[in-house]
């Protein structure tokens, strides 16, 4: 049989090279977008950056506050409202929620950090407490801004810490001066709380002053409490349903 | 997105002769796999760059790599490869060398998605296609056994582009050669 060979049907001797050449091409026009996109982009992301800090992470030493151990002590600025009990007093039991294996997690792994866990009794007290009218007990949404406004603690600072430089500005103050400042995201397994209280302390808060509220802003809704929306401070409260 | 490959329009007895150029049945495949590759992988890139942050949440949970420098590198340029790669399979340039980068990137994903997956199975005791979560594919949360279907029929079209697909602009072999 005299059979003419087929031609080539793409007209390359090397075909194998060929498609390696055009992926390297492909995957060097994406990595050079990536790099062009993420620099312009207000929601780039710094390569840098370390965004999950290990929990075995070294609590620095800030020049406001030593860093206490994770115990339930009282501040080291005593609270001015005598009639109001400490987080200490409210939170000894810890933790006793029905959810209290995962929390334990979470206890541990704040402990590591530096920090402590709040459960909701302690929160919820803290919330009704008048020093939180005055900014000396402050909470602090650690979710992404579509979320904060959609539903968070009332009078809640927005602070998403993916993109620090937004809110710290604002932020820190406050938390300079508040006596408690309490730090939430869902709840669950939202780890935002945590990353969120780190830079936080790293920032120069006094760890003592600074309490994860494990439960979040899902405990808080299933427990009907007031949930403000929009803007923090707006006033427009969500309504509950019966 | 269904995946399904359209029927032959006609039987081959009828067509050889008769099929106008441009719409053999193989370019008729090759036309729709590209528009199923390419434009998936636009859309979940683009979906991917509007939230940098949450795909990188989405790939922490793999714990592919444990330095920051890299998790952050990957969360940056992935989904800007998926469009690179889309762009060119819908534009219909490089489709073989896009074809590859596809697999290249799906095939690892779908172990790391099924590995995760097993995972949550195993820490649950649920059914493995009872398992559900977000995979940072840019679909949000999903079912797994629906993510590995849709990588599955994903992979298939873009083995297809690699080694079946027809260059745009040049004429089919002839039929009795192929």
């Amino acid at each position: 049989m005299n059979r003419s060979p087929a031609p080539p049907v793409h007209g390359s001797r090397r075909p194998v090279v060929r498609v390696l050449v055009e992926a390297a091409i492909v995957a060097l026009a994406g990595v050079l977008l990536g790099f062009v996109g993420n620099t312009l982009s207000p929601r780039g992301l710094r390569l840098t950056r370390d965004y999950f800090p290990a929990a075995s992470t070294v609590p620095p030493a800030t020049s406001v506050a030593p860093v206490a151990p994770v115990t339930l002590v009282t501040p080291p600025t005593a609270p001015t409202t005598t009639n109001s009990p400490t987080p200490a007093e409210v939170s000894s039991p810890l933790p006793t929620s029905p959810s209290g294996t995962a929390f334990a997690e979470l206890e541990q792994r704040l402990q590591a950090r530096g920090l402590r866990l709040g459960l909701h009794e302690e929160v919820e007290t803290l919330f009704r407490d008048p020093r939180h009218e005055s900014e000396q007990i402050i909470f602090v949404d650690a979710r992404k801004d579509e979320r904060f406004a959609a539903g968070h603690i009332p009078g809640a600072y927005a602070f998403d810490h993916y993109y620090p430089e937004k809110y710290l500005p604002d932020l820190l103050p406050a938390c300079q001066t508040a006596e408690w400042v309490i730090v939430y995201c869902t709840g669950g397994h939202c780890e935002d709380s945590e990353f969120a209280a780190v830079q936080l302390r790293d920032a120069g808060v006094p760890p003592e002053k600074l309490i994860v509220y494990g439960g979040g802003i899902d405990e808080w809704s299933a427990r009907k409490l007031p949930v403000e929306i929009g803007q923090r401070r707006s006033g427009q409260l969500l309504p509950q349903a019966p | 997105m269904n995946p399904s490959l359209p029927a032959p329009a006609a039987t081959s007895t009828d067509t050889r002769s008769n099929r106008p150029p441009g719409l053999s049945r193989g370019r008729l495949v090759d036309f729709i796999a590209r528009v199923l590759v390419g434009g998936g992988y636009l859309y979940l890139g683009f979906v991917k760059v509007a939230d940098p942050v949450g795909f990188l949440k989405a790939i922490r949970q793999y714990d592919l790599v444990q330095t920051p420098v890299l998790l952050n590198l990957i969360a940056v340029l992935l989904p800007w490869i998926e469009i690179a790669c889309g762009t060119v399979l819908l534009l219909g340039c490089l489709v073989r060398g896009a074809s590859l980068v596809s697999l290249a990137m799906l095939l690892p994903f779908s172990t790391l998605v099924l590995r995760r997956a097993l995972q949550l199975q195993a820490a649950g005791a649920l059914p493995f296609c009872a398992v559900r979560f977000d995979c940072g594919c840019g679909t949000g949360e999903i079912g797994i056994c629906h993510k590995l279907l849709e990588n599955g029929v994903l992979t298939l079209l873009s083995l297809w582009l690699l080694f079946r697909a027809r260059p745009i602009g040049r004429a089919d072999p002839p039929e009795a050669s192929r």
